[in-house]
């Protein structure tokens, strides 16, 4: 059951070849005899989980739920009714209890789905490695004395792990990403604006985007789907109605126009990396390659404003009690909560230009490929890294080549790869398939395609029950 | 260049006290912050090229 796709499990279940019941019962199985190696998990719900399962079992409309039975689980910023919304920190064990869940773990519930837990990540979503100081470091499952990424670490770790088949997680700057490239997921940012962001902490509002980690395009664009619609809560939101994805899939690439992304997304990629999407090219039979103006401004603007909407956010905890900050974000949040109104104003316009001249890409082209990480996951503990020939910070250089893409809201899947690393070949690597604004049915048909060819998949990781 | 006086005055206008091991950490990632900032103030732009971000008013609930 651990290696179980979602659609399999809701099969099973509806038709009565299984039951939620036991369904969540071998979840909770699987992370308990796995967790304690992996750390995917802050938080494992079984009585609530139990109790829930019971009432699809239960419920009339079972043989219709899309996600009957199904275990999923959620970083730990989502809000989940009667817990205190953790974000990664310490400080928010202060803060009250939920009120009810966000409206996303509410909308898969309504569908059959049943939380089984919270998941770690980096403190107040700052991080790309969810080594977090307070809850511990989430390690990577196909190798443990490696990152998993984050700042949804322990979203893409959870799904690696087979411990869950679905898992939520937040992108600010590469958040869902490079976490599926370095723990082998599949992982969606969709449209900013797409999926309402109602009951989840934020970090930088201008940027958050909310979205799943799958071990299939079919349950990634199923839980997708399932969550999409407006909400008034969230001003972001779009007033659109529901675009359904996974009835598009049978399409495969055909008729997409295909490129891969040139200049800053060669330059500061390693070989792993650069294999990755030469592979992913080759699938796809394209050539071209294309590039985007003034990327490194618009990974800048996007730095500077996260810097200034999150230092403002926790000003007054800065305040108060900064020393309760994980030491590995304290010192940023300090630095970010000086930064002037006119840097942070001048990179929302900087980002307005940037996203209106990559729209011209999209008149000719359908998805960009580009590389999700510089390369496959560091050991933890890593300091520093060698890209282009510049020694740079290995934890914020993860978000190099997500950052200008989520600074202008474009739609990506992220794609996993094997073997493209010789010396680590048991290591994946994701590759990014970016599409235009509302599009997210052009890059989820394109990673379709992609795991038909067998080009990428999403296998459970080979741990040892109960080591 | 040393950013050392605009982060004390600015610390002190917003009322944060910067103990000497958070100051530099605090100096290290507001001088990478300022090397983004020369980035995204090198792009030249024209009024025009305003921020679309709107603010978007609030209307009453009305009970149905």
């Amino acid at each position: 059951m651990n290696a179980s796709s979602a659609t399999a499990i809701a099969a099973s279940v509806r038709e009565g070849r299984t039951t939620a019941t036991d369904s969540v019962q071998q979840a909770l199985q699987r992370i308990a005899a796995t967790d304690g190696q992996v750390n995917a998990f802050t938080s494992v719900l079984a009585e609530r989980a139990q109790k829930r399962a019971q009432w699809v079992d239960a419920h009339p409309r079972r043989e219709r739920m899309k996600l009957a039975g199904v275990p999923f689980a959620v970083k730990n910023l989502f809000d989940i009714a009667a817990l205190p919304t953790l974000a990664g920190s310490k400080i928010e064990r202060d803060s009250a209890p939920a009120a009810r869940d966000a409206v996303l773990v509410r909308r898969l519930e309504v569908e059959g789905a049943v939380l089984v837990g919270a998941l770690n990540m980096d403190e107040y979503a700052y991080g790309f490695s969810t080594e977090n100081t307070h809850y511990g470091a989430t390690r990577n499952p196909h190798d443990l004395t490696r990152i998993s990424g984050g700042s949804s670490g322990g979203s893409a770790a959870a799904v690696a792990a087979g411990q869950v088949p679905i898992t939520l997680g937040s992108d600010t700057n590469g958040s869902i990403r490079v976490p599926a490239s370095l723990c082998g997921t599949f992982g969606l940012k969709p449209t900013f604006g797409r999926l309402p962001r109602t009951g989840s902490y934020p970090f930088s509002a201008s940027l958050d985007h909310l979205g799943p980690f799958a071990r299939s395009v079919a349950d990634l664009a199923l839980a997708y789907d399932l969550m999409q619609g407006p909400d008034t809560q969230d001003p972001a939101c779009a007033q659109r109605d529901i675009e359904p994805a996974s009835p598009l899939l049978e399409r495969g690439a055909a008729g997409l126009r295909v490129a891969v992304l040139g200049g800053w997304f060669r330059e500061m990629a390693l070989a792993e990396a650069l294999a990755a999407v030469d592979a992913v090219a080759q699938g796809l039979g394209t050539t071209r390659l294309v590039e985007l103006p003034e990327v490194a401004r618009a990974r800048a603007a996007a730095f500077i404003v996260t810097a200034g909407e999150g230092g403002a956010l926790h000003l007054e905890d800065l305040k108060k009690r900064a020393n309760d900050f994980d030491p590995m974000t304290r010192d940023r949040f300090l630095a970010n909560a000086l930064v002037p109104a006119a840097w942070v104003v001048q990179a929302q316009r900087v980002r307005h230009w940037f996203a209106r001249r990559v729209a011209r890409v999209f008149e000719t082209l359908d998805v960009l490929i580009a590389p999700a990480t510089p390369c496959t996951a560091p050991l933890i503990g890593t300091e520093w890294l060698e890209i282009n020939g510049q020694r740079l910070p290995s934890r914020a250089s993860m978000g190099l080549l997500t950052q200008p893409i989520s600074c202008i809201g474009l739609p990506v899947v992220s794609v996993p790869l094997w073997g493209m690393n010789p010396t680590a070949p048991q290591l994946p690597i994701g590759v990014q398939l970016i599409a235009a604004p509302w599009r997210e049915d052009h890059c989820l048909r394109v990673a379709a395609a992609l795991e038909a060819m067998g080009l990428c998949s999403a296998p459970v990781a080979p741990l040892a029950a109960g080591a | 260049m040393d950013h050392s006086a605009y982060i004390d005055a600015a610390a002190a206008t917003l009322g944060l006290s910067l103990t000497q091991e958070q100051r530099k950490g605090v100096a290290l990632y507001f001088g990478l912050a300022a090397s983004m900032a020369v980035l995204v103030q090198g792009l030249p732009l024209t009024p025009a090229d305003e921020s679309g971000n709107v603010f978007v008013p609030v209307a009453p609930r009305v009970d149905e």
